[in-house]
């Protein structure tokens, strides 16, 4: 088994066995930040696939300071923001104008009520823009005016967005746990 | 307060549930990423890793290059030795191809065309070869072997075989500016879809420009158009001939809606020939309609109701035909394949303790359970016998309008349970075979 070192190493050479070793080891974990960002499986593997050209062509630039794996996890980030903006005129984005956020009693989520397959389903459901500010936002941390910065939108678009992206989500979860309790899952 | 609690607990559980969360990639994203790989690291020239690919792409590519050089000098000529057997054999793809080039000597191009009009005239002798000759054509026709016909016309008065072409040759020269550039359609009306044929029936044209009134175009001389949706449409065609001559034609195609035939059948389960069958009708847009039942007969109502002397599956058909002349037909078929039929006995009975009934049974007496007998649907031949518990025939019957009444040679039976066994068949020719018990209680 060859370390983290050696094998950052070995791609620096184009070594093949090494970029496969590499592949093998985080294309799970990628695919997984991946898939947040997009609508299907497909279009995460997709993404997967610019990102992990970007990493075997780029990683002499990874200077070994800072955790390799969060290099990986900004590479795809970074890619993901880049599919966005080339796929960006493609999208039928909707801007739900009125949505009406209702307090609602019951709006606390536990971790343990849902599974990660159902958050993906809720976050690919999305809409594009939502999703991205959303994931950058809450799960990568960036703050608003980063965000704004690497989507090239204004701050106050990306806190709206963030904050309409919630309302969706928690609606959505919602909606899923009446679903849920009435019928418990089967498994 | 509670917004900015929630806003936690939500990102918490994104975070908490999916920031690490990993995905298994189908394994044909690694392949796919391994060649794209290695296409973009062989574009990333690095001298470090020049290996063989390399010196075999610099290899061929020079190759490649003496090639071309060498070869682009010898090239008009190799253009001049290929056209040269177009003048022997005349296939229309080869004239295509001729026409194509354009480059080719006039010389070469004009004895193509000569030599395919002749075959023309040998293989339709029946037609005057000009403007017949294209409509005898195009009834066979598509496209592509109009747009060829159409390169033979022009060329013709060139070599007067026929003495139309000189008729022809004065139009092209003066007299066309009188001449009747018309539009010739296959149908002016019909129903959606409509397919129209168009001629032009004028042959004298260099280019045809159709417009047919629902956004489409066509610069095909004969053109097939199909309509495909109802409404009124403006077809014009644009002609120009030689020398600038210009006309614009017109007519009107009206293409009618189509009716849509549809019916349902009641009842769902119907039992033939017992039950009598409604046709619903649910067309649309239709006066007239033609039903066939399937059996040999018809009619020409509306809804009809109808009974079959038989059972059998039978393919139902409605023919719906609006005021225009459309019609739609729809046809169920095996329409009464859902069995409708069954048999069912009841588990107790009270015998009428004033005296036998011989069997017969009415509403009244089903009331009061007087009678043990099946309710059943669709029966066409039944044998129904009860046993004692003794095993002995106490009743036989085989008319299912006749059930036991509970006497047995005039005598009222014990109070108990009987066994009964039917055996019959359905009117669809299905057998059928029962067994079970029947409570005899007193009353």
């Amino acid at each position: 088994m060859m370390s983290d070192q050696q094998i950052i190493k070995g791609c620096a050479k184009h070594d093949r066995k090494a970029q496969q070793l590499l592949y093998n080891k985080y294309s799970r974990f990628l695919l997984g930040i991946c898939l947040r960002y997009s609508t299907n499986k497909a279009e995460a593997e997709d993404i997967l696939q610019d990102s992990f050209l970007k990493i075997f062509l780029n990683i002499k630039d990874y200077t070994g300071t800072g955790s390799f794996i969060g290099w990986l996890r900004k590479v795809a980030v970074n890619t993901a923001i880049t599919h966005y903006h080339k796929n960006l005129k493609f999208r039928y984005h909707v801007e739900i104008e009125e949505y009406v956020s209702v307090e609602t009693g019951v709006s606390s989520f536990e971790e343990d009520f849902f599974t990660s397959e159902e958050l993906y389903r809720v976050l690919n459901e999305l809409p594009t823009g939502y999703r991205m500010v959303f994931n950058l936002y809450a799960i990568e941390g960036y703050k608003h005016k980063e965000i704004a910065e690497m989507l090239g939108i204004d701050t106050n678009t990306s806190k709206s967005q963030y904050s309409r992206a919630k309302a969706v989500l928690r609606d959505k979860l919602e909606a899923l746990g009446r679903l849920k309790s009435n019928y418990p899952a089967s498994d | 307060m509670k917004g900015k609690k929630e806003d936690k607990m939500l990102r918490a559980l994104f975070r908490h549930k999916l920031e690490n969360a990993e995905i298994i990639p189908s394994p044909a994203v690694s392949v796919q990423l391994m060649r794209r790989l290695r296409r973009r690291e062989f574009l990333h020239f690095n001298p470090a890793r020049f290996n063989i690919w390399y010196a075999g792409g610099i290899v061929v590519a020079g190759a490649a290059l003496a090639f071309i050089l060498s070869s682009g000098s010898g090239k008009k000529d190799e253009v001049n030795t290929e056209s040269l057997p177009v003048k022997t054999i005349n296939s229309t793809e080869l004239i295509k191809q001729d026409r194509g080039e354009g480059q080719a000597p006039g010389e070469d191009h004009r004895e193509t065309i000569q030599v395919d009009v002749k075959k023309d005239t040998v293989t339709s002798p029946a037609f005057p070869v000009t403007k017949s000759g294209t409509v005898a054509k195009t009834i066979s026709g598509q496209s592509k072997s109009s747009e060829v016909s159409d390169n033979k016309i022009v060329v013709l008065p060139k070599h007067s075989i026929v003495p139309d072409a000189i008729v022809e040759k004065q139009k092209l020269q003066g007299i066309v500016k009188m001449a009747d550039y018309s539009i010739e359609s296959s149908v002016a009306e019909g129903c959606v879809p409509l397919k129209v044929r168009f001629h032009c029936a004028t042959p004298l044209t260099d280019s045809c420009l159709w417009s047919f009134g629902d956004g489409g175009y066509s610069s095909l001389k004969e053109p097939e158009w199909l309509f495909d949706v109802p409404g009124e449409y403006n077809v014009s065609l644009e002609v120009y001939g030689t020398g600038g001559l210009h006309s614009l034609t017109k007519t009107e195609v009206t293409v009618f809606p189509k009716p849509v035939a549809r019916f349902e059948i009641s009842p769902e389960n119907a039992v033939l020939p017992n039950d009598e069958i409604t046709f619903h009708n649910f067309s649309a847009n239709a006066v007239k309609f033609k039903w066939n039942f399937g059996d040999g007969n018809s009619s020409s109502l509306f809804e009809p109701k109808y009974y079959y002397k038989s059972y059998g599956n039978y393919d139902i058909s409605l023919v719906a035909t609006s005021e225009n002349g459309c019609s739609d037909s729809v046809i169920v078929q095996n329409a009464f394949s859902d069995s409708g039929y069954f048999i069912e006995f009841p588990n107790a009975f009270i015998p009428n303790p004033t005296g036998p009934s011989n069997g017969y049974f009415s509403q009244k007496s089903d009331e009061s359970s007087q009678v043990f007998h099946p309710v059943f649907n669709g029966v066409s031949d039944y044998q129904l016998r009860i046993f004692s518990r003794r095993g002995i025939l106490i009743f036989e019957s085989n008319d299912i309008s006749i059930g036991w009444d509970g006497y047995f040679k005039g005598q009222l039976s014990e109070p108990g349970v009987y066994v009964w066994k039917v055996r019959g068949n359905f009117m669809n020719g299905e057998p059928f075979t029962k067994m079970g018990d029947v409570t005899l209680l007193k009353n």
